[in-house]
């Protein structure tokens, strides 16, 4: 029997603003986050922090704690160490970590101690009694003294030294040379700040080792859930199929879920230890003060230049920061990640960068938030120095721009820096912008204001990012290759499911991936249910972070799509009685050439798949797809803020944003607008509110939400936003990914808008974030 | 976050008086403001237990007191070391006593503060007045409490 009704009209398929499938059980309060999930007998973990963020562990004394009712356990180093689990390996390997303080504390609201109870207050007040004797040490609290090495960070490491490594890449002599011989040789310090993804739901884990199955199955605030379950078992030694990772609903993760946390082992440990099922849920305070924070490089940009305003040169040097661990979530050949994306959307002839990273008493991390592995500060470096150059040659900061941009025609380009541009017309994207936005009316505005004493201030970062880690050849980590994957299988009446190795976090996968598969064999996305998270009947991938996840997964999806077809196509032959090849795919059905009334659509194929399959192929409609990328894919953009300064109170309003971004192909056009929101929400937040600070001391001075800010609406700038279109030419659809652009280009642009604001004032450079109080003291040291 | 301050209070007592009260530590654990309770241990040891509210730091702190008396030199060290909720706070106090004649006695402090964790997270203008205002009542106390002795010592 064979189907005869019309295919659903196809409205929703790639292009198309289709609403978001899994908004409706979000915003009824139906989705499904770990703190929802309550197992029987489950008990619960509190962790004791250090106050001191360097300090030998004299004693610790458990007796008052387990003495407490309802306590079950009191764990430290010690009892992990006999599990072999009082350290572990850090993201990319090379270093390994503390689970639980070994000996001594190495910063500020380090784990110490876990205590498991009954109860969540329970285990809360019991970790109150754990007494825990110090002697303090001196700590080390910026990468600057760190590099004296009078004070070790790490004592337990072979090298006896707070230095971790050095990183370069590019022609350090040529580049020299070219900087001498430059017309201008601008030099400038740039610090981007530690900052903090701080997603709305913090990190948290349930693991229920089921004694008698002997199968562990880990509820995980997990980005990546295929990699935890890898590294579960290489730690602990269960064999990866008695590891189950399930990742529920995730309320943001922006690089903060990749990592392994403390948490998540010693709820394991205990689980495994008792028997029963373990929670771990962070509070906020866990979450900025020992969770992987991001940034923190500082960064001397050195740019070189013609007279005209031609680059010649650009040099970058890198002290970074990385805490007591080293543990930047940065694939295994990467140290210092993407970062020779440096050189940006410019043409430079030669270029050189270095970097050295450092041990210091503070929390470990260095996680890519919401950029591809150290993109962001590399993008910051050049879309800053560019408005420095302009500023010493006195050119606007748009024309510098167009007259250095990549062309067109140069594409696919190979950077001094070793990446080869995938595509891109830099120059329509900017002059889009410029028209848009009413440039020339803008700096006739600010030449009049600037008569009347008034700051006003247009920043522009027309930057490029490189996504989609990536290439096995080049990208593993801890030597697994960074392809992803993807399942999908039709059913007979024509609607399927997608798996795939990613892990969505609001970003929009139930409904992006449905409508790949749409697009690729002419099904309803409404029909087409996409599953992600779970260890058991995903294909193995390696997650979602640095925007890889339309770039890989989102490539793997289109092909498992395409081999659909392929099979269907026989299938349609079959139906068709023609020969497969008279048979061709048009407007979302297979015709048999030349005589359009003969056509069968994939949903009657689907059906057939299963009632009358081809004799020469198996039954059935179902395709994998392992996706390993020829390149990575370098989305880009131009953004122009436009501000105005309060010289008296030193406060900036964003009275315009404009984001023109380029990610090639387009699924989802709203989708891609709130992630572009979104994105520069944080970008701004960033830039004028956000820092991870310390005191001299090492203390931790922003341990919550009133001193780590988040905007509201009331704060956050209208966005406008566009396009622009050049596919990348590797990818199956042409999409380069987009959720991260915004957050890589926008700091900059806030941060030249309001040093072109304050320029009239001789004021360079302000580090963010710009708060009104920075803002204010250059102000007044300006006039002094 | 590290905080200094000092002070003078001026006690019409002898100095012999004064020695007395400073190095008596159940005396001076009746000096600090907020305390819930206090255990003496010795004649320079003793513990307390504080109520402690720092902007949203609040709860029971617990302290380790000692006194370091040095009578030759009329100067008494007092360290202070404890905390509570994450925290920790390590203040060191010292006073000089000097005889002004007529019964009375100068009382020069000066105190010193370390704090470690969420109260230091604190703002430092609040913390600093916070802070200050602890070891300024714990000496003003002392001042109070002597000179309450004295009229109750009276004929």
């Amino acid at each position: 029997m064979a189907i005869t009704e019309p295919a659903a009209p196809l409205t929703h398929s790639m292009g198309h603003s289709m609403k978001r499938k899994e908004d409706p059980k979000l915003i009824q309060g139906r989705g499904r986050y770990i703190d929802d999930i309550v197992l029987p007998h489950m008990l619960y973990l509190a962790l004791v922090h250090s106050p001191y963020p360097h300090a030998k562990i004299v004693k610790i004394d458990k007796t008052a704690a387990l003495a407490m009712p309802g306590v079950k356990a009191v764990l430290t180093a010690d009892d992990l160490a006999g599990a072999g689990l009082a350290w572990i390996p850090t993201f990319h390997g090379y270093d390994k970590q503390m689970v639980l303080a070994v000996g001594k504390v190495l910063y500020q609201y380090q784990e110490v101690a876990g205590v498991i109870a009954t109860s969540r207050e329970a285990a809360n007040d019991a970790a109150e009694l754990v007494e825990v004797e110090y002697e303090p040490l001196e700590p080390v609290v910026n990468p600057f003294d760190a590099k004296e090495d009078k004070t070790l960070v790490r004592e337990d490491r072979e090298n006896k030294t707070n230095h971790i490594y050095h990183w370069e890449v590019g022609k350090r002599a040529e580049t020299d040379a070219a900087l001498a011989a430059s017309d201008v040789h601008m030099k400038e310090r740039l610090w981007f700040q530690r900052c903090h993804p701080a997603p709305l739901e913090p990190c948290g884990a349930i693991a229920d080792m089921n004694t008698a199955s002997g199968r562990l199955t880990i509820y995980l605030t997990s980005q990546a859930p295929h990699a935890h379950r890898t590294v579960v078992s290489l730690v602990t030694g269960i064999p990866e199929d008695k590891i189950h990772i399930i990742s529920p609903d995730i309320g943001g993760g922006f690089g903060n879920k990749v990592p392994v946390y403390p948490g998540y082992v010693v709820a394991t440990v205990a689980s495994v230890v008792l028997g029963v099922p373990v929670k771990w849920i962070e509070t906020r305070t866990e979450n900025l003060t020992t969770t992987g924070f991001a940034r923190d490089y500082h960064m001397d940009v050195e740019i070189g230049a013609t007279k005209a305003g031609k680059v010649t040169a650009l040099k970058v040097t890198t002290v970074a920061d990385h805490g007591a661990f080293d543990a930047a979530a940065d694939p295994t050949k990467y140290p210092a990640g993407l970062f020779g994306i440096c050189t940006g959307s410019y043409d430079f002839p030669i270029a050189f960068t270095e970097l050295d990273a450092y041990f210091t008493n503070k929390a470990p991390g260095g996680v890519a938030y919401r950029c591809s592995f150290r993109v962001t500060e590399a993008s910051y470096a050049i879309e800053r120095g560019m408005d420095l150059l302009a500023g010493r040659l006195g050119m606007d900061p748009a024309e510098l721009r167009m007259l250095n941009f990549i062309k067109k025609e140069q594409f696919p380009y190979p950077s001094p820096l070793g990446f080869v541009y995938d595509s891109g017309d830099y120059h329509m994207t900017l002059q889009k912008a410029l028209d848009r936005i009413g440039y020339d009316d803008l700096r006739k505005e600010q030449a009049q204001k600037r008569e009347r004493g008034e700051l006003m201030g247009i920043g522009i970062s027309t930057f490029t990012e490189v996504v989609g880690a990536g290439p096995s050849k080049h990208f593993d980590i801890m030597g697994i290759k960074m392809f992803d994957s993807a399942e999908i299988r039709i059913h007979p009446t024509g609607s399927g499911i997608v798996r795939a190795g990613t892990r969505h976090q609001g970003q929009g996968h139930e409904t992006t991936w449905a409508q790949i598969v749409a697009e690729e064999l002419g099904l309803d996305p409404q029909n087409i249910m996409v599953e992600e998270g779970d260890t058991d009947t995903a294909p193995y991938g390696l997650g979602t972070y640095a925007s890889r996840s339309t770039p890989v997964a989102g490539a793997a999806i289109a092909m498992a799509a395409r081999r659909i077809r392929d099979k269907a196509k026989k299938i349609a032959a079959h139906v068709l009685e023609a020969a497969e090849a008279d048979v061709d795919w048009i407007d979302y059905k297979f015709q048999v050439k030349g005589v359009p009334g003969k056509s069968v659509t994939m949903k009657e194929i689907a059906f057939a798949a299963y009632t009358n399959p081809a004799p020469d192929s198996e039954p059935g409609l179902e395709a994998t797809y392992y996706y390993d990328p020829p390149n990575l894919t370098f989305p880009y953009g131009s953004y122009i803020a436009v501000v105005d300064v309060d010289r008296d109170t030193g406060e900036t309003k964003v009275r315009r944003f404009l984001a023109i971004d380029d990610c090639g192909t387009i699924i989802n056009p709203m989708i891609v607008e709130g992630q572009i929101h979104g994105g520069l929400t944080e970008g701004f937040a960033i830039a004028f509110m956000q820092e991870i600070a310390f005191d001299s001391a090492g203390n931790h001075l922003n341990t919550n939400f009133t001193d780590y800010l988040v905007p509201t609406s009331l704060e956050t700038p209208h966005w406008e936003t566009g396009s622009t279109v050049t596919p990348s030419p590797h990818h199956p659809i042409g999409a380069k990914g987009v959720g991260e652009s915004p957050n890589v280009g926008s700091p900059a642009a806030f941060v030249n808008a309001v040093m072109d604001a304050l320029s009239p004032l001789g004021i360079k450079n302000i580090d963010m974030p710009l708060t009104r109080e920075k803002v204010w003291r250059a102000i007044r040291e300006a006039r002094a | 976050m590290n905080l200094a301050w000092n002070g003078q209070e001026i006690i019409a007592a002898p100095v012999a008086e004064v020695w007395a009260f400073i190095t008596d530590p159940a005396k001076i654990a009746s000096c600090l403001p907020d305390v819930l309770e206090s255990t003496v241990h010795d004649a320079n040891n003793f513990d307390a237990v504080v109520q402690v509210a720092v902007g949203p730091v609040r709860g029971k702190f617990k302290f380790k007191v000692a006194l370091d008396p040095q009578p030759a030199a009329n100067h008494m060290n007092l360290k202070i070391s404890g905390g509570g909720f994450g925290s920790v706070v390590d203040l060191l106090a010292g006073a000089d006593i000097k005889d002004d004649g007529n019964a009375t006695t100068t009382l020069d402090w000066n105190g010193t503060a370390t704090m470690r964790g969420p109260v230091a997270t604190v703002g430092g203008r609040v913390l600093d007045a916070q802070a200050k205002r602890v070891i300024e009542t714990t000496f003003a106390n002392v001042k109070t409490r002597i000179g309450e002795e004295a009229v109750a010592g009276r004929p």
